[in-house]
């Protein structure tokens, strides 16, 4: 494999889809129930992951899997939530970073621990609120009629 | 020689397919970078093979494979898939796939997969 040209390959499209996950991620600041802009952010999480796993950028890799990961329960759940967007948009600079080590060293960027722990910490989408409880007892009892 | 179809929305894996498979009997004919120009294609070229990631954008790999089983049901798709994606990899296969290939590539698993698909179709 011809590893310099694939490399320019990655570099390239790789800096493509991160601008354009910058630019979809800004639209779901704007609107969490962004469907086109969900989508894409996880093809392109998609997309860098397997260019990454071709060349062994197994940070990039697993990275960019994590974020694949929290978009698909975004697409299952038709939004993103707050908290859930501001760790993306860290996912996002991770990766800008990774990208550009690839750039400038030439090899792949080094494990990111600590990012993957933080991306783990917290679940894509919060747990569904529980169900209302039921009437307390000492609410006024329906009127007889 | 077998011509062949290759759908990725990326450029670095249509790439890397056409390194593979060119001087090995294939003939790569045509790139799609998305569902939609895959079925176009398929219809404007007549491959003998299609190889097709299951994500795309503007109609997925799944709705691509569908809709060229409409046109040619005797058409033969390999998907392109990621670990993780045994699901989608099925309901392709349901949907008329022949096989599939899984990512990052090896050269001579893909070539083997191409040829027992071609063998077994013959």
């Amino acid at each position: 494999m011809d590893l310099a040209k694939y490399r320019t390959l990655f570099l390239e499209e790789a800096t493509d889809h991160l601008a354009e996950m910058s630019r979809a991620l800004l639209e779901l600041e704007k609107d969490a129930g962004n469907a086109e802009a969900i989508d894409l952010v996880f093809r392109m999480a998609h997309s860098i992951k397997g260019m990454a796993g071709s060349l062994g950028y197994d940070a990039v890799t697993e990275v960019s899997h994590v974020l694949e990961d929290r978009m698909d329960e975004c697409r299952t759940a038709g939004r993103v939530d707050g908290p859930g967007l501001g760790i993306l948009f860290r996912g996002l600079e991770g990766l800008e970073r990774m990208v550009e080590t690839v750039k400038t060293t030439g090899e792949g960027p080094p494990s990111a621990t600590e990012l993957l722990a933080e991306l783990a910490a917290e679940p894509a989408m919060p747990e569904a609120p529980p169900p209302s409880p039921p009437a307390a007892a000492h609410e006024t009892p329906p009127k007889k009629v | 020689m077998t011509r062949v179809l290759v759908a990725d929305d990326a450029s670095f894996m249509r790439q890397m397919i056409r390194d593979i498979i060119d001087q090995e009997g294939f003939e790569v004919v045509g790139e799609a970078a998305d569902g939609v120009e895959v079925v176009e294609k398929f219809t404007e070229l007549s491959p003998d093979l299609v190889m097709m990631d299951i994500v795309m954008p503007k109609r997925s790999g799944i709705d691509a494979v569908k809709a060229i089983m409409e046109i040619a049901p005797q058409a033969m798709v390999v998907m392109c898939s990621a670990l993780g994606q045994e699901t989608l990899v099925m309901e392709a296969i349901q949907a008329g796939a022949k096989d599939f290939i899984v990512k990052p590539f090896k050269p001579e698993s893909v070539l083997t997969t191409l040829r027992k698909v071609l063998e077994k179709e013959s």
